[in-house]
Order: C-alpha cells, then sequence, then structure tokens
C-alpha cells in the first residue's frame, strides 16, 4: 500500500486565495439558528461579502426562509442536503458542508470575508468539527427550559459563544434567567455567553460585538 | 506508515461508512422511489435490479479504470471510458450526483495520498465519474478487479438499505438481512464485471423508473438525501 501522507492537514501555500471566516452556528430545534443568521446577513451584509450553508432537514427549508427574508442575495446561501444526519455533516463527514463552502468561494472570486454555517436543528451533543469552521455559536433558548445549561454538552460547554435566546418569554415559561447565567458560567468558566431577546433588542447587539471581534481577530491574523 | 499491507485492509478502509466522503448524503435512487410509492417489501428488490443495472455498470467502469492505471493507459483511454459510461447513464441528474461523489472522494484521497499517479491520470477528465474516481484509487491501492467490483457493488447494497433505515419504518435487524441476502447478487455482479479489459466490455444496461426517479428527485425541494 503505497504511502499516507502524514501531515494533519493541507498546508495553505503563500499563494493561496484569501479563505473567509468560516462561522458555525448550531443548536436545538427552534432555538433561532435561522433568525440569527438572518440578522447577522441583515446587519453585516452591507459591509462584508457573506456567503451561508443551511443544512435543515429538508434541502433547503431554511435557506428559503433566509432568501424570503431578503437579508442576501439567493445565490450566496446555499443548502446541503444531509440524508438525515445533520451532526454528521457538521462533524463526523464533513465533505458536503466543505465542498458547500468551497464553491461558494470559489463562485465568488475568493472575496468573501465569512461564511455563516447553519447546522440543522439538532440535540445538545451537536458540535461542529473544527476541519468546518473557525468560529461557533451555540444556541439555546429559554423556552427549552433554565435547566439547558446545567445539563451541558460541548455545544453549551465548549462552543465559542454561547448564545441563551428568548429571554423575553422566560416569565411565560415559568424559567428562572439567574440560573441558567449561573449555570453557565458554572460549565464555561472564561468561555462567553449572552442572554438576548431579538424582540427587545432586534440588533441582538451582544452577538454583534462578539462576531464583529472574531472577524478583526481573523483579519489581524 | 511502512510495512506491507492485505488488500483485505484496504477494501475494509474504502467500504467503511466512517470514510468521511458524503456517504449519508446519498439513498442509491430509494428516497424519489419511496415518493413515488416503494414500500419496505420493495426494496430487496430494488437492490437486486440496481445490481443487474446502474450498479453493474458502475462496478464496470469502475474495474476498468483500475485497469487502465495499472496499464499507464493515455489520456485518450480515460476519455473513451468516461464517454462510455455517460452513453450508459442517460440521466443527466444520476451523472451530477456520481460526479459530486467523486469530488467528495477526490478530497480526501488527494489528502490522503498526495502525489498518486491516479490523481494524474484522471487529469484526463473534467469531472470525473465517481466510477473512474473510485476506480482509479482503488487501482493505485493495489485493489484487483474482483475486489473493486464487490466494493462498488457492497456500497450500493448498503447505501440503499441504510438510506431505507431513515425513510421507512424498520427494524435494523431486518436490513441486515437485506444485506446478507444480496451478497450472493453482489458475487455474481462482481463476476459478469471483473474481467473487463476493454471499453466495448462494458455493460449497458439501466433502469428507466431509476433514471426518471433521479431526475424527478433533482428538481424537488423535500429531499434529505441529496441523491
Amino acid at each position: 500500500m503505497p504511502e499516507p501522507s502524514t501531515t494533519h492537514g493541507p498546508t495553505p501555500s503563500p499563494t493561496a486565495p484569501a479563505r473567509a471566516l468560516r462561522l458555525g452556528v448550531c443548536g436545538p430545534v427552534g432555538t433561532g439558528k435561522s433568525s440569527l443568521i438572518a440578522l447577522l446577513c441583515r446587519e453585516l451584509s452591507e459591509r462584508l461579502e457573506l456567503g451561508v450553508v443551511t443544512n435543515d432537514i429538508y434541502t433547503d427549508e431554511d435557506a428559503r426562509f433566509l432568501r424570503s427574508a431578503g437579508v442576501l442575495d439567493a445565490d450566496r446561501i446555499r443548502a446541503v442536503e444531509t440524508g438525515a444526519c445533520p451532526h454528521t455533516a457538521i462533524r463526523d463527514d464533513i465533505t458536503a458542508n466543505a465542498m458547500a463552502i468551497e464553491e461558494l468561494e470559489e463562485d465568488y472570486e475568493h472575496r468573501l470575508e465569512m461564511v455563516l454555517v447553519e447546522s440543522g436543528g439538532d440535540n445538545l451533543t451537536a458540535t461542529f468539527s473544527s476541519g468546518l469552521v473557525d468560529v461557533q455559536i451555540f444556541v439555546i433558548d429559554v423556552a427549552g427550559g433554565d435547566k439547558v445549561p446545567r445539563k451541558g454538552g460541548p455545544g453549551v460547554t465548549f462552543s465559542d459563544l454561547l448564545v441563551i435566546n428568548k429571554t423575553d418569554l422566560a416569565p411565560m415559561v415559568g424559567a428562572d434567567l439567574d440560573v441558567m447565567r449561573r449555570d453557565a458560567a458554572a460549565v464555561r468558566g472564561d468561555r462567553p455567553f449572552v442572554l438576548i431577546s431579538l424582540t427587545e433588542d432586534p440588533a441582538a447587539s451582544a452577538v454583534l460585538d462578539w462576531v464583529r471581534a472574531q472577524l478583526q481577530v481573523a483579519q489581524d491574523a | 506508515m511502512t510495512g506491507p499491507v492485505h488488500a483485505d485492509l484496504v477494501l475494509m478502509l474504502l467500504a467503511d461508512a466512517r470514510l468521511p466522503v458524503a456517504g449519508h448524503t446519498q439513498s442509491g435512487g430509494l428516497e424519489p422511489g419511496i415518493r413515488d410509492g416503494l414500500g419496505p417489501q420493495d426494496v430487496p428488490a430494488y437492490v437486486d435490479v440496481r445490481l443487474r443495472t446502474v450498479t453493474e455498470v458502475e462496478a464496470a467502469t469502475a474495474v476498468l479504470a483500475g485497469r487502465l492505471l495499472r496499464t499507464g493507459a493515455p489520456d485518450a483511454a480515460w476519455l473513451d471510458l468516461e464517454q462510455a459510461w455517460e452513453a450508459r447513464t442517460p440521466s443527466p441528474a444520476l451523472r451530477d450526483a456520481s460526479r459530486r461523489q467523486a469530488r467528495a472522494l477526490l478530497r480526501i484521497a488527494r489528502r490522503t495520498w498526495p502525489g498518486a499517479p491516479a490523481w494524474t491520470a484522471l487529469e484526463a477528465l473534467e469531472h470525473p465519474s465517481r466510477a473512474a474516481a473510485l476506480g482509479a484509487l482503488a487501482g493505485h491501492l493495489g485493489l484487483e478487479g474482483r475486489a473493486v467490483a464487490h466494493l462498488v457493488g457492497y456500497d450500493d447494497v448498503q447505501t440503499v438499505c441504510a438510506a431505507a433505515l431513515k425513510l421507512l419504518p424498520l427494524d435494523p435487524g431486518s436490513v441486515v438481512g437485506w444485506v446478507v441476502a444480496a451478497l450472493p447478487a453482489v458475487e455474481a455482479m462482481a463476476t459478469r464485471v471483473s474481467s473487463v479489459a476493454e471499453v466495448d466490455d462494458l455493460p449497458a444496461t439501466t433502469h428507466p423508473l431509476i433514471e426518471v426517479w433521479a431526475q424527478a428527485h433533482a428538481a424537488t425541494t423535500r429531499r434529505l438525501f441529496h441523491a
């Protein structure tokens, strides 16, 4: 059998085209991933070259949502089939998503500055491969119960940013935001988390600030 | 890694669903078939029909690709092979699905075995089919024709059966039984194609429904699987 390569990844050549920052967004179904991505597109697309890859249950449910939101050119939003394996498609076999990102980058002649990858709604164990995204946001919501941060899992614990969404619903679902804050801080250590309500702050300033900081870090590097 | 490696180990590596080549995005045409009325009871027959039609063509093409690589065939031979496969795969959707699978396979193969002569040979083709890519890789790794045919046949059976588990209410134990029951048909198909030596030896069998379903599937937005 011929010798395989011993390197751990493609070596970027000095002449390699510029690569967009890849930001992954995952989290359970219905927590607000698509709305958050629509918001990021709306707030950032004027100044940044953006692309989006979505992974919904059926091919392009989320892609259609984003296209109909009119926040980004339809062609910049690509849908990937996951064969009912949303988890596999972002972690164990990232090929289909990686190919979609590469196609977007090629189609836009390597001008894209950020590609957002939206996972299909999954459970608390979902997490992106570091081979697919550079940084990742994990989104949970108050309506899922204030126990979720305590339950932990790789997304809640190790994502680069944990977003606890829909805080305006807390009184209606009997969720204690202080408990969520306390438990999130306990499992995450120094890693940041934010509590947001898109009805109270439609721009989700805390998330936007964090994403801008990531872009700055990527640019400086 | 140095030292001798038995071909069995190479075959296991390439047949393993854990190989990241986006295999989980494929249903082998089962998803549109189910939308058009196939039920759980039809899956074993569907697998069998594929092994005698589209999968036999794919396997024979892959066997010949492996042979072209081993014999250092010129670009013209690779072009002939690809055109023969195209002529035997009339559905554009099936050709597109095959080429996307080839890209996925070559992505990981080029990274794992950089500089292999197989990649130079495939440069003759703008968008190689999965059969050409898989045959070239298998040839590079030293698999014989029968092993290549086993790989293509077995993978097709498992692709359809694994997709069935996600599309239909089934017991995984029953599905293992279907796979085992299909193995003699895989063997018979391998026997038919393992000695393919030139383009004119390639079988030219297809199934109109598989082609029609593939075209319909490519046009729908309600897909779990790419093809």
